[in-house]
């Protein structure tokens, strides 16, 4: 399989306050969903920052190691190249254009695209999402949290990305709109081939959903593997569930 | 199911089109005839108002017009829209009274001048933003006017810069009604301008910038250069009607492009509404035609009541400027979206209600 995502022995750090990322390596094949897990501060959103080049924003650098996206080198490069690259990405929070209606939201992601096909890009994600096809002309910041969501991944979506970069997709959602987006997100990882990068706070929903995983502590990948055996190896128990809740998984 | 809405819409939208039209080609009759249809008006149904007015709050128009595709629509806030209007000014001071060119070469070199100093003025949002950016446009505001007094000094003299009938073709533009004729096309213009650009990739991608940077950056939106895009084209609209100000005025000073000057851009669009283009329109409207109908409201009231007579006669320009910052706090805080949001807001009830069986 292609490896549409590379990161080789990344290391990050903040304003010279000790590196938040310490050689990280991690793959995602094409058509693969990787989940990143690990505690607060462990570092996910630091290496989301690397991979998608917003590290600047938050004075954050790169001290060491490459990411390559389909086999050229992207560190370094400016965010929204990336995007003409093949990134996509749905930030943590939906971050969706307020004031914007669905569907110039819609637009706003298709404008890397061919104006050709964005009809059809359009059309797509309507079929995607049908909710968004009834709200189109609604502005966005007034709809619910889950049509959000789901309109930051059409969004994102639109403009075909090889990549796709999802951060805490599940952030203040109902779970049971949660799984649907995330069933959704397979989908589209099997029609299209999208490799994607899921950050998620909740394990067991990431784990049922993801094909492999990286547990990240304190800046290191300290376990990786298929989504069962990260979901059974004990440090995965011990370091991120705690003990206590291992036992009780939600999904 | 929309399109029907739009079909059925159209003959009335058609409708209001005319009466429009009809309005705005009749206005200057009116207003240089003082009668409606052979029957004339006195000064007080015609609110006070003559063609000058409303030439000059056209030529605001088209600095709210900017200022409110800068700010309400880019999501810049700047108080350096004198500066601009000045530099329009100081181009075609150069451009005809030294150089000599043609009046329609003036304004096309100032909207360069314009979208020059706009973009330089832009430089620093690459850097800072909030409340430092608009620090940073004051300062600009400053550099210019010190540079536009250096200039008006230099080869004018204290009185102002005198500025010739302007010229198009073999016609003078110096009535009234040929500067209405020369000016409201020019709104149009630039309103239908404005309007198409923001449905366009760039024009959507602006918008999406003001709700949230970092999600525009991630929808592969390049910020910094839309930015400079956005203040260069806000600057030159802003910089032509610069330009036409000194013509109609016919002689300007550094003094004329004061903090008020700018500020009052933004008063007019906070009336209006902030991110609306006819809002725009709207606050320019009050902005300018307001003063002249609380002056014609002084002769009336003296055969009643002597003393708000004496009121509005002594202290006019207190009373405007009063009515001015109320209106302007009540809207920030009753109507944050202006007159705009105001007239939404009732649509929206109306078809609430027409829905509701």
């Amino acid at each position: 399989m292609n490896t549409v995502l590379d990161i080789q022995h990344l290391s990050v750090a903040y304003n010279r306050k000790g590196l938040a990322l310490e050689d990280v390596s991690l793959q995602v094949p094409q058509g693969g969903i990787v989940a990143l897990l690990g505690a607060n501060g462990a570092g996910k959103s630091t290496l989301i920052r690397a991979v998608t080049g917003l590290l600047d924003l938050h004075h954050g650098k790169i001290t060491d190691g490459r990411v390559h996206m389909s086999g050229q080198i992207v560190s370094g490069m400016p965010a929204h190249s990336l995007v003409r690259m093949g990134m996509g990405q749905v930030p943590e929070g939906r971050l969706v254009f307020k004031h914007l209606s669905v569907e110039d939201n819609l637009l706003v992601g298709a404008a890397v695209l061919p104006r050709a096909q964005v009809k059809a890009g359009l059309q797509a994600v309507y079929q995607l999402f049908p909710r968004l096809l009834e709200r189109r002309n609604q502005a966005a910041g007034w709809m619910s949290g889950g049509e959000q969501q789901m309109l930051a991944l059409g969004r994102a979506m639109i403009a075909k990305p090889k990549l796709l970069m999802v951060d805490e997709l599940s952030l203040g959602l109902a779970p049971l709109i949660v799984i649907e987006i995330y069933k959704q997100l397979r989908v589209i990882g099997e029609t299209m081939g999208t490799a994607m990068l899921i950050v998620e706070q909740n394990a067991h929903l990431a784990l049922s959903f993801a094909h492999s995983a990286y547990l990240l502590q304190q800046g290191r990948v300290v376990l990786s593997g298929t989504a069962q055996e990260v979901l059974a190896s004990p440090e995965m128990k011990v370091s991120y569930l705690g003990e206590a809740k291992a036992g009780k998984g939600t999904t | 199911m929309n399109q029907t809405a739009v079909a059925s819409n159209k003959p009335v939208n058609g409708l209001w089109f005319v009466f429009w039209v009809a309005i705005l080609v009749y206005l200057p009759t009116l207003l240089t005839e003082r009668t409606l249809f052979g029957i004339p008006l006195t000064n007080t149904q015609l609110l006070n108002l003559g063609l000058t007015q409303i030439n000059l709050m056209l030529i605001s128009m088209l600095g709210a017009l900017s200022l409110n595709y800068l700010t309400g629509c880019a999501g810049l806030i700047s108080i350096g829209h004198a500066a601009f209007f000045a530099t329009g000014a100081m181009a075609a001071a150069i451009f005809d009274n030294q150089l000599g060119l043609p009046f329609p070469l003036v304004l096309l070199a100032a909207a360069l001048a314009g979208a020059l100093a706009g973009t330089l003025a832009g430089l620093p949002s690459l850097r800072v933003r909030g409340l430092y950016f608009v620090l940073s446009t004051l300062a600009v505001h400053y550099v210019v006017t010190y540079i536009f007094l250096e200039y008006q000094f230099k080869f004018f003299d204290v009185v102002g810069i005198p500025y010739a009938t302007p010229q198009i073709g073999s016609i003078e533009i110096n009535t009234p009604v040929r500067w209405y004729a020369l000016l409201l096309p020019l709104v149009i213009l630039v309103y239908v301008g404005l309007k198409a650009s923001l449905k366009s990739r760039e024009g959507r991608a602006i918008l999406a910038m003001r709700d949230h940077e970092l999600a525009a950056t991630a929808m592969g939106v390049d910020v910094r250069i839309l930015r400079l895009k956005a203040f260069g084209l806000s600057s030159a609209i802003a910089s032509v009607a610069g330009a036409l100000f000194a013509y109609y005025l016919s002689n300007v000073t550094s003094e004329a492009f004061n903090i008020n000057f700018a500020i009052q851009f933004i008063a007019m669009i906070i009336i209006g509404g902030m991110g609306s283009l006819p809002g725009s329109l709207v606050g320019a409207a009050i902005w300018l035609l307001l003063p002249s109908i609380i002056g014609g409201l002084s002769p009336d009231a003296s055969s009643e009541n002597a003393f708000l007579s004496k009121l509005l006669v002594e202290n006019r320009a207190q009373l405007v400027q009063l009515i001015f910052s109320i209106l302007v706090i009540v809207f920030l805080i009753f109507a944050p979206g202006g007159v705009a949001g105001l007239g939404t807001s009732l649509k929206n009830r109306w078809t609430a209600w027409r829905n509701t069986p």
